[in-house]
């Protein structure tokens, strides 16, 4: 085969690029940047080749690579995509891009910031494209370790000092601190990997065939008392990365406090991650576990979507608003993906896509205002429209998107859960679905109005616009968010290709 | 002597050996600087350790009392590795290389014939007498700093504990010796196999002298103080040798050769491997010094490799052989951290750690790869080595065990990242290299190669591992 391994090089390209940062750029913060965005313009480019290229007709996994790596125990580098997998990969690929100019000021050790960001890169990417349920835990670590440190040093901690009980809490454990926040963030993922570990190992051993291909185990039918307990464990495992509640207390704290790019990649991506964990590993492998509890994934869904708008009206602090949105949208995507309709998946997976954008975009502004501004009050600011209005639109863009406009992709991928809804067997879902999107459109345009479009502050004087480097940010998100919105059959006619198959398996043809 | 017995304790004989050279060259020393006796004796390990690579297995006649099978020569491997560290280490230290070099090194040289004897014993005298070769010279070597209290009181607790699970193991014994007529070990696992219920109660009193050893709750009440109160790469090879020489001995009493009758021992196992986790890992949380912190974790390890144990099958054993590996090189490299900061800082807390990375970027380096290690995160040892025995616990259908083994690790991960934070996220409180003398770099260097190289590439010791763990059932 003399094919090119594109789904290896996209994957590793960032990888090499963190070696060459750690060895060849010691001390050139120029190079450090430039060899970031080569390597990761090279796994952008490569993505949309492969989302130009892959087959819609035949469907299935396409870029199909395999290197046995301990072939008695049936472990092997096994990649290949489908459609939603892609999705995925390309999603990963427009908001790592855009987070290397996002980080471009980043000036206190950027060499080990770069290489540690790039390295959990690779793990993202590797999550997305492994069929082998052993590589994918491994490259599920890699995701989620070097986040301690990215966080721990190059995070910021809020200014708003906790009251009443709270302020008890802090000082005992230091809560809303970005070392706090770090560890926190780590120990949550890692005891969510704990439960995908088992999960892991019961599919590999009840399958009996020595594999831990993911293409073997489809075909292995397993027992519904197994097919119930590893369900549950994987759907604790990947929901705790995608934020189910009652777990989701790690994203608000994690996210608020991590750098620009690393939010932008955690809540953009990572959360992500957890949400097609659950599709791709528990509907896909255990499709009558997947039957049978998904009234529990559904209803703690709504939870979510619900809780985490409530949440977010109530805070003060820019950051946390935006990271408990993405508590209450990652809430739809659950939801979307338990009405177990093919409207509802679609709309599951295209949110997953769309949130993404979304949010990267988000953070990306956030991190501009924080930047110029040292300040994410919200509550000290105001006008700021006037003095960055590049900033502001791109702003008011996503906020839209995020309530769910017509004609951004929030609203295609709300319209699609809320017909998968309608059409599951607990109709009563719609309710707090619609409530959670009202809600967003409350906390959203106010935040929007108090800081961009409000009486200028006081407090703040020669801010600027968005400039150089911080643009590419900037335009390539708000044109994704704008172009898929516009034309989501750019995705569903891909989504489609892997949700119909996935979805016959569970609910029959 | 007959040929066979040569051959089969050709190791002994070289330990022995450079044994006695140390013993006789420290009668003939003279002055306070006695280093080159020290470095006799490492190179006597390193010169027997090279040995060990190129001795055979020989086959075991029926009935044998001592035997060099695959089980016995990779145990003797692993101690001659831990032991050529530890002694590496403290050629840089005062204790070791001063006026009582010569004792030190000829005590510890002795623990190590107990290890080595204790790995081919295949009876239960033979096995005993080694088991208190290997541990009396312990108890003198923790309490080796005769003139500090707390060396003292460490090294009596250390002994008191010690001898009271030697007695109820030597009680153990004699009934396992009336049940089952015999000292020979394959006697005993024939009788054992057929059921015998006093044979049954008399290895379970047996098991609490090696619970001690390996330091299983609720055994484990020395470990913190003698870990703290004893010289530090002293306490390196001790938190890993003797533990490796008591589960090996574990192997051969309760495993070899009982075919299926193994199986009773998995609810011992996995309730003795839930109580250590948990106990091990929740006490590590509050310490503040790094040695006590890594005592604690090390009783956790401990719960981990009965993990191994508990799978009772010939992967878990092979997997908890290659735990021991991965936890030689971890362990010590830790503790041969903490050792060059207390001698640089003279404190042994965690706080002692802070802005290491900005002082010495590569000892931190080298110690958050320790901590990974010991953590289980992949890439490095440790996380091979903890797979690998939940792996062998899955196999045996002991996913509860696994899930709650799994979700401790993130509870150890809290205190070793609390230890990475301190070096990388805070500030340095000095400026300034760490001082770092040579031989406790080159140790330090020795473990961190190790973790890395295992970590990427486990697979010849796991096949090694597997190899050597197969005959047993």
């Amino acid at each position: 085969m003399t094919r090119l391994p594109v789904l290896s090089l996209i994957t590793w390209a960032p990888f090499v690029g963190a070696l060459l940062i750690m060895f060849t750029a010691r001390h050139r913060p120029r190079a450090v940047r430039l060899i970031a965005a080569v390597t990761t313009g090279l796994s952008t480019v490569l993505s949309v080749w492969v989302y130009a290229a892959y087959d819609r007709e035949a469907a299935g996994f396409q870029f199909y690579e395999k290197l046995a790596l301990v072939p008695p125990l049936g472990i092997s580098y096994e990649l290949g995509v489908d459609g939603m997998s892609l999705l995925m990969v390309l999603l990963t690929s427009v908001i790592i891009f855009a987070g290397v100019f996002a980080s471009w000021t980043v000036a206190v050790r950027s060499q080990e910031f770069y290489a540690l960001l790039l390295a959990l890169v690779t793990g993202v990417y590797g999550v997305f494209v492994s069929l082998d349920l052993f590589v994918l835990f491994l490259f599920y670590e890699l995701a989620v370790l070097p986040m301690y440190l990215l966080i721990g040093i190059w995070g910021s901690t809020g200014e708003v000092r906790p009251r009443g009980i709270f302020a008890w809490a802090y000082r005992e454990t230091g809560v809303g601190t970005k070392e706090y926040a770090a560890m926190k963030l780590t120990l949550y993922l890692l005891f969510g990997s704990a439960f995908i570990l088992v999960g892991v190992f019961a599919l590999y051993f009840s399958a009996g065939s020595a594999s831990f291909s993911f293409l073997d185990l489809e075909a292995a039918a397993f027992p519904p008392a197994v097919q119930r307990w590893v369900f549950l464990a994987f759907y604790v495992g990947f929901g705790i990365l995608a934020g189910i509640w009652p777990l989701h207390t790690w994203s608000p704290d994690g996210h608020a406090s991590a750098p620009t790019a690393v939010s932008m990649l955690h809540a953009g991506v990572l959360m992500k991650l957890g949400a097609y964990g659950v599709v791709r590993v528990g509907l896909g492998l255990l499709p009558d576990g997947a039957a049978e509890l998904a009234w529990l994934v559904g209803t703690i869904g709504c939870v979510n979507v619900v809780y985490g708008a409530l949440s977010a009206m109530a805070q003060t602090d820019l950051k946390y608003v935006i990271a408990y949105s993405s508590v209450s949208h990652m809430g739809l995507v659950m939801l979307g993906a338990a009405t177990l309709t093919e409207a509802g998946l679609n709309g599951s997976v295209f949110q997953m896509f769309a949130h993404g954008i979304m949010t990267g975009l988000f953070f990306a502004l956030v991190g501009l205002v924080y930047e110029k501004a040292h300040s994410r009050e919200i509550r000290r600011m105001g006008g700021f429209g006037r003095v960055m209005p590049g900033v502001a639109t791109a702003f008011t863009v996503a906020s839209l998107s995020s309530l769910g406009l017509p004609a951004t992709a929030g609203f295609v991928a709300e319209l699609l859960t809320f017909m998968g809804a309608w059409r599951s067997d607990h109709v009563w879902w719609l309710f707090p679905a619609v409530a959670g999107t009202f809600l967003t459109a409350v906390y959203v345009l106010r935040v929007a109005k108090q800081i961009f479009w409000g009486p200028p502050s006081p407090h703040f004087h020669h801010l600027e616009d968005a400039r150089g480097p911080e643009w590419v940010a900037l335009v390539i998100l708000t044109a994704v968010l704008v172009l898929f919105g516009m034309v989501p059959g750019l995705a569903l006619a891909l989504v489609d290709t892997a949700t119909v198959p996935l979805l016959s398996r569970i609910v029959g043809p | 002597m007959p040929p066979d017995l040569l051959r089969a304790g050709s190791l002994e004989i070289g330990l022995g050996l450079v044994l006695l050279a140390v013993f006789v060259l420290n009668l003939c020393a003279r002055g306070a600087d006695r280093r080159w006796l020290a470095l006799v004796a490492t190179a006597g390990v390193g010169a027997v350790g090279v040995l060990s690579l190129l001795v055979p297995p020989v086959p075991p006649a029926p009935g044998a009392m001592f035997v060099l099978d695959g089980l016995a020569i990779f145990a003797k491997r692993l101690f001659l590795c831990a032991t050529f560290v530890g002694l590496l280490a403290g050629l840089s230290q005062p204790a070791a290389t001063g006026r009582r070099a010569g004792e030190y090194h000829v005590l510890l040289l002795a623990s190590l014939l107990g290890m080595f004897v204790l790995a081919s014993a295949r009876d239960l005298i033979l096995l005993f007498v080694a088991f208190e070769l290997m541990s009396i010279p312990l108890y003198v070597l923790a309490g080796f700093a005769k003139r500090e209290a707390t060396a003292v009181e460490a090294a009596l607790k250390f002994f008191l504990v010690g001898s009271v699970s030697s007695a109820v193991m030597a009680y153990g014994l004699s009934f396992v010796y009336g049940a089952a007529g015999s000292t020979d070990l394959g006697r005993v696992a024939r009788a054992f196999a057929a059921g015998d219920p006093l044979l049954l109660l008399g290895l379970l009193a047996a098991f609490a002298g090696f619970a001690f050893k390996i330091a299983a709750f609720p055994f484990h009440m020395w470990v913190p103080d003698t870990y703290e109160a004893a010289s530090t790469p002293f306490v390196a090879w001790l938190s890993v040798a003797p533990k490796a020489a008591g589960f090996v001995a574990i192997f051969r009493v309760y495993f070899e050769g009982v075919g299926d009758a193994a199986r009773l021992w998995i609810p011992v196992a996995a309730g003795l491997a839930t109580l250590t986790i948990v106990a091990g890992n929740l006490m590590a949380l509050p310490q503040q010094n790094t040695k006590r912190l890594l005592a604690y974790s090390g009783i956790a390890h401990i719960g981990y490799m009965l993990v191994g144990v508990a799978a009772a099958s010939p992967m878990g054993t092979a997997m908890v052989l290659f735990y021991l590996v991965a936890y030689v090189f971890g362990n010590m490299g830790a503790f041969l951290v903490v050792e060059a900061l207390a001698r640089a800082e003279g404190s042994e807390a965690t706080a002692a750690f802070r802005g290491l990375a900005q002082r010495s970027p590569l000892l931190a380096l080298a110690m958050l790869l320790f901590l990974l290690s010991l953590g289980g995160i992949p890439f490095v040892a440790g996380f091979w080595a903890k797979l690998y025995v939940f792996w062998a616990a899955a196999a045996a259908g002991l996913y509860w065990l696994v899930l709650l083994g799994a979700v401790l690790t993130v509870v150890a991960l809290f205190y070793y990242l609390l230890v990475a934070r301190r070096m990388y996220i805070e500030p340095p409180e000095r400026s300034g290299r760490v001082p770092l003398p040579g031989t406790l770099a080159l140790a330090i260097l020795l473990c961190a190669v190790g973790v890395v190289v295992l970590g990427v590439y486990p697979k010849p010791v796991v096949m090694a591992a597997l190899r050597v763990a197969a005959p047993l059932f």
